[in-house]
Formats: C-alpha cells, sequence, structure tokens
C-alpha cells in the first residue's frame, strides 16, 4: 500500500503543479498589467482592430470568467481557436505533434547506441587515452548549444557531402524515403545532446559497478568480459541513468523548438515558435501549457520509477 | 621581516597554489581568461569598427585581413565577434547573479521559515520550473511586448527568471539541511529576526553550494543567451551578440562557412572554459557538480 500512497501522492502534486502552470500562463498572458489587445496588434493597431479583437477574446469580460472558460475547455479537450488562421487548435496541433513524436522516437532510437557505446569503452578502457579521449568529445557536445551543433552539421552535411536537405520541410504527403531523409540531421542533433549527458553519467555509474564484488565473482567464475559487461555489470548501471533518460524527455519538449526551427521541421516546437512571434495568444497558451504537461509527466516518470526500483520498498505494494 | 621580500613571496604562494589545483581549473581558468581579455579589451584593436559595411568583398571566406570572413552586408565577422564579447559575458554574469540573488533569499528564506510560506513558494517555483526553461524565457520575452524588444535589461531579466526558481530549489534544500543545527537554534532563541538569521547564519553556510551554482549556471547563461538571440527573441540586430551573428550568417552557411564556424568557435570554447573551470572549482570545495544543467 505504501508504494501506491507515494505513487498517488506524486501524482497529486503534479496535478497541482500543472494547474498552477496553467494559471501562471493565463495570468502572464492576459491579466498582466497592459492593455492584451495593443500588445498583441503592436504598431498595427487601430481603434477598430482593437474592439474588434478585444471582442473575440472577450477583454472585457473579468478575467476570472475568461479563466474559468478557457480552464473548462482545456478539460472537455477543447483548446479553442487560433487567432491568426480561425481554425481549431486541435486540428493545427495534431500532425504538429505526430511529426514531433516521430522525430523523438527517432532520436531516442540514436540516442541508445550512442550513449551506451561510448560508455561502455571508457568503463572498460578507465583512464587509458581512449578514455580520456572520449571524456574531451563529450566535454565538448555538452558545452556545444544545440542551435550551433546543428548549423555545424548543416555546414558538414549540406555544404561539404550533400547527403541530407538544409531544410526538412515534410508534409502529410511526403513519400517515406523523403521524409526518413529529412528527419535524420534533427534526430541525430537530438540524440547528440541527449547522449553526452548519459554516457558521462553512465561511465561513473558502470566503474563503481564493475568494481563491486559481485562483478569480480562472476569475473571469477570465467565468464567472457562481454558476457560479465552486457550482462551483469550494465543492467545494475543502468538504473540511475533511467533518471536521465526521464530528464531527457523533458529536455525534449524545450530542444525540439531549437532544433526544429533550424532545421524548418514543421513540428511542435516550430509551431511554438510560430505561435509567439505571430502573438497568436490562445495558440501560445495551448503550446506552452503542452509542452508543461510533458515536462511534468516526464519527471513523474521518473519519480514513479525510483519508487517502483527502490528495494527498500520491495514487497510493500 | 621587510618589504622586499614580500612580493616574491605571494609569487611563490600563487605559484605553489596553481601547481596544486586540479587541471581543470587550470586549463578552464586560461580559456576564460583569454576570453575576458578579449572581451574587455576587444573594442580596442578589433581591426574593423564592427558595424562598419563594404569592410571586404561581401560572403569572402577566412583570409588574414578577415579571419572569420566577411558578412552579407561586407561587416568583418571577426571584429564583430571580438567587439560582441562582452556583451555575452556581461549578460550572461549579470542575468546569473541577479538569479542567484533573488533564488539564494527565496530558498533561504522559504527553508528557515518553513510552513505555508515555505509550501506557497516552492509550489510556484515547482510550476515556474516545469515550463521547459526555453519556452519559459521566449514566453516572458513575448508577454513583454513589443516595446523591450532586443532590450538588454530584458535578456538580463529573462536570464534570472529562468535560474531564480531552480537556484531556489538548490538553496532551500541546503537550508533545510542547515537549520537543524545548533547555532541556528540558538541564534533563534535569541530572538533574532529572520532577515538576520538568514543573513548571518544560513548564508554563510551555504556559501559553498551557491558558489558552484553560480558557475554552473554562468557556465550555461551564454548559451541561453544565444539560443533566444539565434531564435530572434534576445538581442536585436545590429548587436554582435554570437548567437544573433550565427543566426544571421546561416544563410551564407554554403558560401563562406567559416562566418559561423567562427562565432560558434567562440561561444563554445567561452562555454568549455567556464565548465572546466566549474568542475575545478567544485572539486577544491569537495563536491561533485554536473556541468552545463539544463
Amino acid at each position: 500500500m505504501l508504494v501506491l500512497r507515494l505513487i498517488a501522492g506524486r501524482v497529486l502534486v503534479s496535478l497541482v503543479t500543472l494547474w498552477m502552470v496553467s494559471v501562471l500562463v493565463f495570468g502572464v498572458l492576459e491579466i498582466l498589467p497592459g492593455d492584451v489587445a495593443s500588445r498583441i496588434l503592436g504598431r498595427e493597431a487601430t481603434p477598430e482592430r482593437l474592439a474588434a479583437l478585444r471582442a473575440e477574446l472577450h477583454l472585457d469580460d473579468p478575467a476570472i470568467e475568461r479563466y474559468g472558460r478557457w480552464l473548462g475547455g482545456i478539460l472537455r479537450g477543447d483548446l479553442g481557436t487560433a487567432l491568426t488562421s480561425q481554425r481549431p487548435i486541435n486540428d493545427i496541433l495534431a500532425p504538429r505533434i505526430a511529426n514531433t513524436l516521430i522525430l523523438s522516437a527517432a532520436a531516442f532510437a540514436l540516442y541508445i547506441p550512442l550513449s551506451l557505446l561510448p560508455a561502455a569503452i571508457q568503463a572498460l578502457r578507465r583512464d587509458r587515452p581512449v578514455d580520456h579521449a572520449l571524456s574531451a568529445v563529450t566535454l565538448v557536445f555538452v558545452s556545444m548549444p544545440e542551435f550551433l551543433l546543428a548549423t555545424l552539421l548543416l555546414v558538414v552535411f549540406v555544404a561539404y557531402v550533400p547527403l541530407f536537405p538544409a531544410v526538412s520541410i515534410v508534409d502529410a504527403g511526403t513519400p517515406f524515403w523523403e521524409y526518413a531523409r529529412a528527419i535524420v540531421l534533427p534526430a541525430v542533433t537530438l540524440a547528440i545532446v541527449m547522449a553526452v549527458y548519459a554516457v558521462r553519467m553512465l561511465r561513473d555509474n558502470l566503474i563503481e559497478v564493475l568494481d563491486s564484488d559481485f562483478v569480480r565473482m562472476a569475473e571469477l567464475k570465467g565468464l567472457s568480459r562481454a558476457r560479465v559487461l552486457w550482462r551483469h555489470a550494465l543492467p545494475n548501471a543502468l538504473v540511475p541513468t533511467l533518471n536521465v533518460t526521464a530528464l531527457n524527455i523533458a529536455y525534449l519538449v524545450g530542444g525540439v523548438v531549437v532544433v526544429e526551427k533550424v532545421f524548418s521541421f514543421p513540428g511542435f516546437g516550430s509551431l511554438l515558435i510560430d505561435a509567439l512571434q505571430l502573438r497568436d495568444l490562445p495558440l501560445i497558451e495551448a503550446t506552452v501549457l503542452i509542452s508543461a504537461l510533458v515536462y511534468i509527466g516526464a519527471n513523474l516518470l521518473a519519480d514513479v520509477g525510483a519508487i517502483l526500483l527502490n528495494p527498500r520498498l520491495r514487497g510493500t505494494a | 621581516m621587510s618589504m622586499v621580500d614580500a612580493a616574491p613571496r605571494a609569487q611563490g604562494r600563487i605559484r605553489r597554489l596553481w601547481r596544486r589545483a586540479p587541471a581543470s581549473l587550470r586549463i578552464g581558468g586560461l580559456i576564460l581568461l583569454a576570453h575576458i581579455v578579449v572581451a574587455a579589451t576587444g573594442p580596442f584593436w578589433a581591426p574593423y569598427d564592427q558595424a562598419q559595411l563594404f569592410t571586404g568583398p561581401p560572403l569572402s571566406p577566412a583570409s588574414w585581413e578577415h579571419p572569420f570572413g566577411v558578412d552579407q552586408l561586407g561587416r568583418d565577422v571577426f571584429s564583430r565577434v571580438v567587439e560582441g564579447g562582452h556583451i555575452v559575458l556581461l549578460l550572461s554574469v549579470s542575468g546569473t547573479f541577479l538569479g542567484l540573488l533573488i533564488g539564494a533569499v527565496l530558498g533561504l528564506v522559504s527553508g528557515y521559515v518553513g510552513g505555508w510560506f515555505d509550501e506557497v513558494t516552492m509550489r510556484v517555483v515547482e510550476s515556474v520550473i516545469s515550463i521547459p526553461f526555453l519556452v519559459l524565457g521566449l514566453l516572458a520575452i513575448s508577454a513583454a511586448g513589443p516595446d523591450w524588444s532586443g532590450s538588454p535589461l530584458l535578456v538580463v531579466l529573462v536570464v534570472a527568471l529562468i535560474y531564480a526558481p531552480r537556484i531556489a530549489r538548490m538553496a532551500r534544500a541546503a537550508a533545510l539541511d542547515i537549520v537543524t543545527r545548533d547555532f541556528v537554534t540558538i541564534a533563534r532563541l535569541r530572538g533574532e529576526s529572520v532577515w538576520s538569521v538568514v543573513r548571518r547564519e544560513l548564508l554563510p553556510n551555504a556559501t559553498g553550494v551557491l558558489l558552484v551554482e553560480f558557475a554552473v549556471r554562468a557556465g550555461y547563461a551564454p548559451v541561453l543567451i544565444g539560443s533566444l538571440g539565434f531564435l530572434g527573441f534576445g538581442m536585436r540586430p545590429p548587436s554582435p551578440e554570437w548567437g544573433l551573428l550565427i543566426s544571421e550568417n546561416r544563410s551564407l552557411l554554403v558560401a563562406a562557412p567559416i562566418t559561423v564556424v567562427g562565432p560558434g568557435l567562440m561561444l563554445a570554447s567561452l562555454v568549455i572554459g567556464l565548465n572546466l573551470f566549474t568542475e575545478g572549482v567544485a572539486r577544491i570545495l569537495g563536491r561533485s557538480v554536473q556541468i552545463a544543467q539544463r
């Protein structure tokens, strides 16, 4: 029962946090001092357009009422209507989210070998030149902003070795092969950024596990080095890395914003930037809330994972 | 002891400290020092004025006159990078410092006072943290409206807004650890005010944590500011901020890649230097640190 209670508690806290984010986002965008309509229109404001926009956003209603209507819509699964395109936000979001999910899946598929292999090599060749070299390489990549890494990949694979397209514009009609080609560079960028964090952590964990008694025991039994590493050491070193992986999912929500923008990939991240640039209030609110939802969900997953994997709580469920 | 041997003696001490410092601190310190020197003196020796047009044929590749090439408008990219250094450093340090100030006060007071104040503060802090930091920055900038567009003050405030809740969480954890000790109880029983206990008992004991936290965050700030500039939400043209420079020259990628690679190398080396330096400082303070936290 203890485990269930702990998990229920975490879920409740996550829901409260999500609700507070909705208050925060709505408050920052619609209640902050200053006229919302003139902030949206900027230099294009005329008295008629201001009045029309105020009517459209119901800005003359009390803020609490507008918030209630907005939240009620969300709870019914209706995110509202975009200001600029006048289309339902649900319809705008669906293909963008699908694209980003495919991109993230590709990035994760690359992320796993990109984090496991270097960490395993480093742990087995501890303090040898190859370990130091890989440490230096991961330090360089950790220190490199996504937009820089993405731009450098563009230089190499578009200007010098023209393998991939410079812009990854895809839509529902794009043939599979073209889609796959377009997704490679953004996926590689995201995978590298996520992997370097995991590598640094996994290397240290692996070394710790390789020094432990049960690994020495396995070695003394005469098992092959490969078997010791993959069957005995790695599974034990992976547990702390699960946390990093959950945090990497949380990172992805912000990471896709930059990477999709660099490659003009029509996903969730570039939609968020477009919404901000167009000052499309309902669309901004929807996209920011969804990114917070993913972030909170990933952290919840990490916490629940830690609770379930905690041996001290085993058998109490 | 005469005044005469004082100088060489001090020199010997510095040399000994230097030799004993971790390699990461020495390498990172040198990279950082080079960046600070370039940023501070660059505007005086840059070969061209950063805004000067037609310094050479547009889109020129690297050459002795133009190490980082020439951009679309004929501006010398090397001069722009060199003159942009102090912008990147000043914005990063002041934004991080403001975030540290707000975060430390909020976290320490919250941890010491406890109760509903702590509960409410921490729920707000958690909800701000759960908006991905770049999204939070972009949201704040767009909420500020077009009048603030490209203002360095806005960039500093946004960096502080992103860092303050994260630092507050860290400071609160440190405070919860410190308040259990006797000297805090004694100070409270003496009838000292909250502010006085936080300032005179908690703060001195949390300095190590806060110092490392400051260094880690400052190490990521150039990336943050660069990302904002790159996306068109941070500094505005014609500012030579590095992220903005990289974004502007992206269209010249095929013709003159050096106009992107040059500023990119400067930005990456600055962050590498900051990260190594932080790792070294953390090692001296006996703390492990996850560098370049996102």
